[in-house]
């Protein structure tokens, strides 16, 4: 494991010669050794994926971090919290995504492809978009919140709801669709603030903010 | 006193934590005597307290003493008297340390409070005052400080301050604009910058204090400074001479 978790805030990686680490601009905060940062408009996916992630809006100002040594990172006192990812598919939004390794390859989906034209309306509603970023290989990533992370697992017949502005990322073999609670109370401005929720079926795990503000 | 789980705890005058913290974001200064505090800090006292404001005759002898700083002098205040003073600064993580006999440089606008056992001097690096002597001071920071020992490279931003290591110095990494493509990226801005190079260098041996966050607490607390407000008045910038303060300065204008 080359991610360290410093504090609640803060993580240090490894850099090895021909290793790259993924990270958000800005968010290096001190390294040791020789370690350059580059920036990079293509990330992991070369000229196509790019487009592609511009035209999903998927698209958040990268660099690349490379060398020999030790990076220190944090961003804008955002909680961190490393996330393995052993093989599976880890879905993200973009702008969550603080560092990952180049051993994850990086792609984009579309919300309808996983949960069809409710997922589509999710995107909408939480304000996530109808694209969401993957992260699937080997290796760590390390995700931003605000408020501690809290991982909850999903299992068969113990599907979960989770408020969409508190809901981060999730893995695993799962379907989320957009619970509407939508009742008069709600089109009178009288509603609990809780109309729509996030439900997430089948087997993985959800990562959930103790927040509900957006990045 | 209640624990975790059961409501805020409730303190009174003698149940404060004597020059501890209260919580993560707040500390209380048991004060008998005198503090040196920065303007707009305190958000609660017991006993009886008088602020000053420095520079105003009565706080001459301890300002010539202490505070030898004209560019934060409006900046500051004196706490006087016997009771609990609390400090916090917009629910950023505070905390105490002790220097004994010793020296540490802290970006301005972090230093909350200290006491007149130590001297307070402006760093040569903008923005930056250096402690001298033996006493407590109370910080903040936003997140939580990390102690790294140098050879390190630090973000501006994220740097706290620094102890008993040579002041750092620049570091400029602009490899990737070389090279026909870093020309093509110099010429047309595509591809944008990563933000990170720029970079305080350390060396030799000490310790340097970083925050969890390379957003500074208030850029608009430090007073406006170029290196030619840092200077001693009279050195003006002249181009393609040297700056050169004092006397010698103006003779060369």
């Amino acid at each position: 494991m080359t991610f360290d978790q410093l504090n609640s805030k803060m993580i240090e990686a490894t850099v090895r010669p021909g290793q790259t680490l993924y990270c958000l601009r800005g968010a290096m905060l001190a390294y040791r050794g020789e370690v350059s940062f580059t920036p990079t408009s293509t990330g992991a996916q070369g000229v196509g994926g790019m487009i592609g992630r511009r035209l999903a809006g998927e698209s958040v100002p990268l660099m690349k971090a490379e060398g020999d040594g030790r990076v220190m990172f944090g961003y804008a006192g955002r909680h961190v919290h490393l996330i393995e990812i052993t093989g599976d598919t880890l879905h993200i939004e973009a702008d969550r995504l603080m560092v990952f390794e180049d051993s994850l390859q990086q792609g984009t989906m579309f919300m309808g492809s996983q949960g069809g034209v409710r997922g589509m309306i999710r995107g909408q509603v939480t304000g996530q978009g109808l694209f969401t970023t993957t992260l699937t290989g080997r290796g760590w990533c390390a995700v931003l919140a605000h408020g501690g992370v809290i991982e909850l697992p999903v299992q068969p017949g113990r599907s979960i709801h989770v408020d969409p502005q508190a809901y981060i990322a999730h893995r695993g073999q799962l379907d989320n669709r957009i619970g509407a609670n939508v009742g008069w109370r709600d089109v009178i401005g009288r509603g609990s603030g809780e109309a729509f929720q996030l439900e997430l079926s089948g087997t993985g795990t959800v990562y959930v903010q103790a927040s509900e503000e957006k990045l | 006193m209640s624990g975790l789980g059961s409501g805020a705890t409730v303190y009174d005058a003698r149940s404060l934590p004597q020059d501890d913290n209260v919580n993560p974001y707040s500390f209380c200064v048991a004060l008998d005597g005198e503090w040196f505090v920065q303007k707009g800090k305190m958000i609660a006292y017991y006993g009886r307290i008088k602020f000053e404001a420095l520079g105003v005759g009565a706080l001459d002898r301890l300002v010539t003493a202490n505070f030898n700083s004209p560019l934060y002098i409006q900046d500051w205040i004196v706490a006087q008297g016997k009771g609990q003073l609390l400090l916090a600064d917009r629910g950023f993580d505070v905390n105490s340390y002790d220097l004994e006999v010793g020296n540490l440089t802290i970006r301005a606008a972090n230093l909350l409070a200290f006491q007149p056992g130590l001297d307070l001097k402006q760093s040569i690096v903008p923005g930056f005052v250096t402690l001298i002597g033996t006493g407590k001071f109370v910080a903040a920071s936003n997140g939580a400080v990390h102690f790294v020992e140098p050879p390190i490279r630090v973000d501006p931003e994220a740097l706290l301050g620094w102890a008993d290591c040579p002041t750092p110095c620049h570091h400029f990494d602009t490899k990737y604009m070389r090279g026909a493509l870093g020309m093509a990226r110099r010429l047309t801005g595509l591809g944008g910058a990563s933000g990170e190079e720029h970079q305080y260098d350390f060396v030799g041996t000490g310790t340097v204090l970083m925050q969890s966050s390379e957003i500074s607490i208030d850029p608009n607390l430090i007073p406006a400074q170029t290196a030619q407000q840092n200077q001693p008045p009279g050195a003006q910038n002249i181009p393609g001479l040297p700056n050169l303060p004092g006397r010698l300065g103006r003779l060369l204008q």
